[in-house]
């Protein structure tokens, strides 16, 4: 095994690297200077950003440079050449590839969903803390925004329902009519921001004006496989919320067929965003069948956007209604998702930064470096 | 830097109240060096014994309750209000203090020259509590729900009946546990049973819906089990007027997981989110139609409509060896630093993780912050 070059037991403190995020357009997040100046204090020698760091969220360089005077810009190459290399969404296979055998990876790794990648990382050297399994001793995660999975994705739904209701807004409308598959944890968030419209403000506009709410039924898994039941759910409906977490996500929830019930107004919207996958047999689908899969670049699909045609044939999208679909809800509101992001991760770089990953003890005292060591690649892997 | 004694006395509230620090979390500190001090007869009613806590470390000695609360740091889950004059100046309490909506003991721990940190307060960077268990709150409450409902409605374990049907008032943090606990029957292990029957339906309302009667009445009469999950702006006023009761079907249940109490000789007056209920606690938390405890109601309140009420003033102390078991795994590595530092006195709000929330949720803090309040 290739000894680890993180942490501070290698003999010098390590160089941590911040690349930006590559994917897609829409995609502006990269870490704020608040966690530049916590990742000085917890020793970094060296904190090296990519050139056009936190320009998407329109953050001055100077903000980075100000937060620590050990802050240089360099080619995305050279800040791959970290000894730590921090960055939400897990880079691709190419950049992997930059990073020197030793160094550590902290991003979002998804080891269970994703073995192939898993395997690949540990293939060439590289040490790794997925952030997604970082989680105390009660099993709860310490680096998640779900709640901004729930909110984001409900208030940009409430607003093509506005847009398609012309009485929307008027006191003697009926109140309106979500429905909610699921009933875990991005549910929880769904529930609470659709009984506020996604949006405290307008809530309270439409509250003044007298405008009756929002009526949220949760239908779990046990309503969900009775048709006669779904049906009659779907014909009542005014937002279909997918939050459900499937054990076999080889058959959906709501097949396309059934999407027929649901008003020609309703809006769909995915907030489980499990993908399409047709490379294994038999294919994986999304909970609700048909609806396309979304990006920070695509997130809204009116039934005549091209997206919808752009599915794998074996999909059956013949029943559309507006649908709301985006990998990554969070990145919709880029700073405010970057500002509870930095403050979840500073502190796992307190630990990586200090410790090489290869050394952390899931019996330590310190309840985070507990945490982080459970999320350690070597450890998942055997 | 001195480690500090440590305190852990018996809760003597209600006879149903058998919540005690279980050994474990005394072994999580004992190892520190400073004297560990529990109370004689401590954990019995969840099934321990002293000597199991005496085994958690060589410097654990068992006391009295008079001897438990001279130490250090006194850890104990309820407010001892009546014992805190047994504390020594300069000693730090670790309790649910509730500082915000208890002005009275906020100045009765100042007064006696007391430390405090309130359980209830301690959260982490960003707010989320550290020391919680909302999760029983619902997942207890609906569970009691659930119990009456399989007892008393014929129809709920025939297999053909219709979904049953939740609503909650309120999408708050307990509103959402109580959605999830809901759909599930408030216990797994019943959802695990009734697996094929059609399953529950669950609509959460909140206050833009809540404040309409037409609405209400129509909701209530397809309610098997009504949750009271409101956090009101106006604690003076009910959510539910009794006579709204009348519309639920004579079978439903209601489950009130806020628990407000009647105080109508404040002010402002505080009533119940739902109007004419009993209050419960740990030794009664059912209460039939029929119940003697309807009239325990002040009189000047509605209680003429009535149902089955499930209401428990600390749901979570239904299951006491899960509850403190939690309490204990949240509690120890906080416990811990506030040992290992001596006191609240030395908290700095610079410090690691664990001294950052002590710090924050402690009453020199709250006091710091409030001052014009004390």
């Amino acid at each position: 095994m290739v000894p680890s070059i993180g942490g501070s037991t290698s003999g010098r403190t390590p160089v941590l690297g911040l690349p930006r995020m590559h994917m897609e357009a829409g995609d502006r997040r990269d870490f704020l200077p608040g966690l530049i100046a916590a990742a000085d204090r917890a020793g970094a020698r060296e904190i090296v950003l990519e050139h056009g760091y936190g320009s998407g969220m329109s953050v001055d360089p100077g903000d980075y440079l100000a937060a620590s005077p050990k802050v240089r810009f360099a080619v995305l190459e050279e800040v791959l050449a970290s000894d730590v290399v921090t960055v939400i969404r897990c880079p691709d296979e190419p950049a992997l590839r930059s990073m020197r055998p030793g160094a550590t990876l902290v991003t979002m790794l998804h080891y269970a969903t994703r073995p192939e990648r898993t395997r690949s990382i540990a293939d060439l050297g590289l040490r790794a803390i997925s952030l997604d399994g970082v989680v105390d001793d009660l099993g709860r995660r310490l680096v998640e925004y779900l709640e901004a999975v729930g909110w984001n994705g409900v208030r940009l739904a409430f607003i093509e329902i506005a847009r398609l209701h012309p009485r929307f807004a008027h006191p003697s409308r009926r109140p309106l009519r979500v429905t909610c598959l699921g009933a875990g944890a991005v549910a929880a968030h769904a529930v609470r921001a659709a009984t506020r419209y996604g949006d405290p403000e307008l809530r309270a506009e439409l509250a003044a004006n007298e405008v009756p709410g929002v009526e949220v039924t949760v239908a779990d898994f046990d309503l969900t496989g009775h048709e006669d039941y779904l049906l009659r759910r779907l014909e009542v409906s005014d937002l279909l919320i997918d939050a459900t977490q499937r054990a076999d996500t080889t058959a959906p929830v709501v097949p396309n067929p059934l999407l027929a019930a649901l008003p020609p107004d309703a809006v769909i919207l995915d907030l489980s965003v499990d993908p399409y996958d047709f490379s294994v047999d038999p294919p994986r689908t999304k909970g609700i069948e048909g609806v396309p899969h979304g990006d920070l670049d695509r997130y809204i699909f009116p039934i005549d956007h091209p997206a919808w045609d752009e599915l794998d044939r074996c999909v059956d999208t013949r029943q559309r209604r507006l649908a709301l679909s985006c990998y990554a809800w969070p990145g919709i509101d880029p700073l405010d998702c970057m500002r509870v992001y930095g403050r979840q991760v500073e502190s796992v770089l307190s630990v990586v930064l200090r410790r090489p990953a290869e050394d952390l003890d899931v019996e330590s005292d310190d309840v985070i470096e507990r945490a982080v060591a459970r999320a350690e690649i070597g450890r998942w892997l055997s | 830097m001195t480690v500090a004694s440590l305190g852990l006395p018996r809760m003597h509230k209600e006879a149903g109240e058998r919540r005690d620090f279980l050994p474990d979390l005394v072994a999580g500190v004992a190892d520190l060096g400073g004297s560990v001090v529990v109370e004689r007869g401590i954990g019995r009613r969840i099934g321990y014994t002293d000597d199991d806590y005496l085994r958690a470390g060589p410097n654990v000695v068992v006391g009295s309750n008079e001897d438990a609360f001279e130490q250090d740091v006194v850890l104990v889950l309820r407010a001892p209000e009546e014992r805190l004059c047994l504390m020594r100046p300069g000693a730090t309490l670790v309790s649910m203090l509730h500082f915000p909506t208890r002005p009275q003991r906020v100045a009765r721990l100042c007064e006696l020259g007391l430390d405090a940190v309130s359980l209830d307060t301690l959260t982490d960077d960003i707010g989320h509590r550290l020391v919680v268990d909302g999760r029983d709150v619902a997942w207890n409450g609906l569970e009691a729900a659930f119990d009456v409902l399989e007892r008393e409605w014929r129809y709920f374990l025939d297999p053909t009946r219709p979904p049953v049907r939740v609503t909650v008032l309120g999408a708050g943090a307990i509103g959402k546990d109580a959605v999830e606990a809901a759909t599930k029957y408030g216990n797994l292990e019943r959802a695990e049973r009734l697996a094929g029957f059609p399953g529950v339906e669950v609509t959460t309302i909140g206050r833009n819906l809540t404040a309409r009667d037409g609405y209400m009445k129509g909701r209530f009469a397809v309610t098997d089990v009504l949750v009271d999950a409101t956090q009101r702006h106006d604690p003076s006023a009910p959510v539910v007027p009794n006579a709204w009761l009348a519309y639920l079907p004579e079978h439903a249940v209601v489950c009130d997981l806020v628990v407000d109490p009647y105080l109508l000789h404040e002010f402002p007056p505080t009533v119940r989110g739902i109007e004419g209920i009993p209050q419960g606690n740990l030794d009664r938390w059912t209460f039939a139609p029929d119940d003697p405890a309807w009239n325990t109601v002040p009189e000047e309140v509605d209680r003429s409509h009535r149902r089955w009420v499930v209401s428990c003033y600390s749901w979570p102390g239904v299951h006491p060896h899960a509850c403190m078991e939690l309490y204990g795994r949240q509690l120890a590595p906080l416990l811990r630093e506030l040992v290992r530092v001596g006191g609240a006195e030395q908290l700095t709000r610079c410090g690691e993780f664990h001294e950052r929330a002590l710090w924050r949720a402690s009453l020199r803090a709250w006091v710091g912050q409030h001052a014009a309040l004390v």
